[in-house]
């Protein structure tokens, strides 16, 4: 398959990150060069490829695709793309390749206790869990009202970022540590919680 | 001139062609950069946003005035910023997915420069004097190329900057700015911000890894040396070097340093090719057992696509930190990973928004030309 055939509703169907929208596809007419970064349409070609067969454990939302990032192996002879996926259900990074020439998964490594970073996506749902929390949630929803003036419109305008928490107890499952600035620039105390994704709730820390 | 001299004369001045074309970086516009400074040096490279390590620039070339173009770096990026509070936690990893985190830069945040994408800074900043002297009159500015991203990390803001010199020096740095995590500890943890001695701000260190993958004129024949120079007390300083030959974990020492050398590559005075490292600006923190990674400055390793980050690596069925990718292998393709340090003990200018503190080193070019770059 010709890579730049494919259209960008591959791409925003799979709900990928927003740097790989209208301005990176517009710049995607050319073919890529051996050096450039991934294309839209290349990611939307390698998150096709690389899912395939998971489309069920997607939309029960115990497996997800985090990102695909461009294969810098010196020792590849192909432009190649790695797709990273993380099984909740069994605690598992899968890393997958893609070569981009056939849209073909050429390895994949797979490895519980392993972590990669966090998803934009994986963010929107720890603060869908952060808000449910029955204790942390009213508290956060006050927080922001106090900051902004008006009630808190969904998660995603906490707009919260994160970073792996691989330690106790976050050792088996993947964890995020977040930070959720308010408006007007206070941010919240967050340091002792996270949001267990693969326990679906949030968590004390105790230090 | 004889034939013979005159064709030798030629090569030493113009570019080789087989070289040039092994340092042409494989990437379009607007990733690739290309860029002849003022004094006539060029440097080549092309840029990607990745979405783990954050600016990645791959293919680094540099081109000394009237020289012939040499590939110094495959790769360089950033591999971990950990982040431990003074009382033991909290200890961020701030790798993160960086790209994700790249902060949009305004035309004020490039100054003199483009932005070939709104997250990616290309200029030009003077450096000072090149060289000075009286007698015969001699002096010149020198000028760097600067390629630099900005990424908000939690309270942080991080400027992730490369500047790669005329003369052929590359300084990697990075500023943490943005506002302060505002923790406050007891007194022997932390120092007094705001009024009186309530708020106790907690110290903390920002331990920065950075990964490079030397390719001096392509993979083949790179080496690791480190060099040391005994005597304290004494009148003599005695040069002593070590090959690097197998993967080795590094701790900086005052007057050690390394250098990657390509044998095979010669300057026009026959010396090999090298460029040195610097790592005498780090405050050397050392974690418990349990962050091992923490436990040396500088480390060699043989090239494995699948070791990216110093700590936490992404990937499945590879070591996970830069202490055990140091496993005894023979190094034949040598990736270096530079630890630099800082220990911020918070000051009063320190409010918000907190001024930048940089962190960094030198690579320093070691006989890439036979004289003078700039003459």
């Amino acid at each position: 398959m010709a890579v730049g055939a494919t259209t960008g509703a591959l791409l925003w169907g799979h709900g990928l990150w927003q740097r790989s929208g209208p301005e990176a596809a517009q710049r995607a007419q050319r073919a890529p060069e051996p050096g450039d970064p991934l294309t839209p349409q290349e990611i939307a070609a390698a998150s096709a490829a690389a899912t395939s067969g998971f489309t069920e454990h997607m939309a029960a939302g115990s497996l997800d695709l985090l990102y695909v990032e461009r294969d810098d192996d010196k020792a590849a002879t192909s432009r190649r793309a790695e797709a990273y996926l993380y099984d909740y259900a069994h605690d598992r990074l899968i890393v997958r390749t893609v070569d981009l020439g056939t849209s073909r998964i050429v390895a994949e490594r797979a490895a519980s206790g392993r972590q990669a970073p966090p998803s934009q996506r994986e963010e929107a749902r720890a603060a869908v869990l952060l808000l449910a929390d029955p204790k942390l949630g009213p508290k956060v929803r006050q927080a922001y009202a106090t900051a902004a003036g008006h009630r808190l419109g969904s998660a995603a305008d906490l707009h919260l970022q994160s970073l792996i928490y691989p330690r106790t107890p976050c050792e088996a499952h993947r964890c995020l540590q977040m930070f959720v600035r308010l408006p007007g620039g206070r941010w919240l105390d967050t340091s002792r919680i996270v949001a267990d994704l693969s326990a679906k709730k949030i968590r004390s820390l105790e230090w | 001139m004889r034939p013979l001299l005159a064709l030798v004369a030629l090569l030493a001045l113009s570019p080789v062609p087989a070289a040039a074309a092994a340092t042409t970086p494989t990437c379009g516009e607007p990733y690739r950069i290309d860029r002849t400074l003022p004094d006539g040096a060029r440097w080549t490279m092309c840029w990607e946003m990745r979405n783990i390590e954050g600016l990645t620039l791959t293919q680094v070339a540099y081109t000394p005035k009237n020289g012939r173009a040499v590939g110094v770096l495959r790769s360089a990026s950033l591999a971990q910023i950990q982040v431990p509070y003074d009382s033991g936690e909290p200890r961020y990893e701030d790798i993160g997915a960086l790209g994700a985190a790249a902060i949009p830069l305004r035309a004020q945040d490039c100054p003199g420069g483009e932005r070939p994408d709104q997250y990616v800074c290309v200029t030009t900043r003077p450096r000072g004097h090149a060289y000075f002297k009286d007698e015969p009159y001699a002096s010149a500015q020198g000028d760097d190329l600067v390629v630099f991203s900005a990424f908000q990390v939690g309270w942080y803001t991080y400027l992730a900057e490369w500047a790669f010199g005329d003369t052929g020096t590359i300084t990697p740095r990075v500023g943490a700015t943005g506002s302060l995590a505002d923790f406050t500890t007891t007194p022997a943890y932390g120092w007094p911000i705001g009024v009186g001695r309530h708020h106790f701000e907690e110290s903390h260190s920002h331990n920065i890894f950075w990964r490079l993958d030397f390719d001096i004129d392509g993979r083949s024949g790179d080496r690791v040396e480190q060099y040391d120079f005994s005597g304290s007390g004494t009148t003599r300083r005695t040069m002593r070097r070590t090959a690097l030959t197998r993967e080795t974990a590094a701790v900086y020492r005052p007057m050690r340093w390394w250098r990657v050398v390509d044998y095979g590559v010669r300057n026009a005075d026959g010396h090999a090719v090298s460029w040195e490292i610097d790592n005498s600006g780090s405050a050397q923190y050392r974690g418990p057992a349990s962050e091992r990674f923490t436990h040396a400055d500088l480390y060699v390793t043989n090239y494995r696509a699948c070791e990216r980050l110093a700590s936490e690596n992404p990937t499945p069925r590879c070591a996970d930190s830069v202490d055990k990718y140091v496993n005894g292998e023979v190094v034949r393709d040598p990736v270096v990973w530079v630890n630099v340090d800082f220990h911020h003990v918070v000051r009063d200018e320190d409010h918000d928004p907190m001024p930048t503190h940089w962190q960094g080193f030198h690579i320093t070019p070691r006989d890439v030309t036979s004289t003078n770059p700039y003459r």
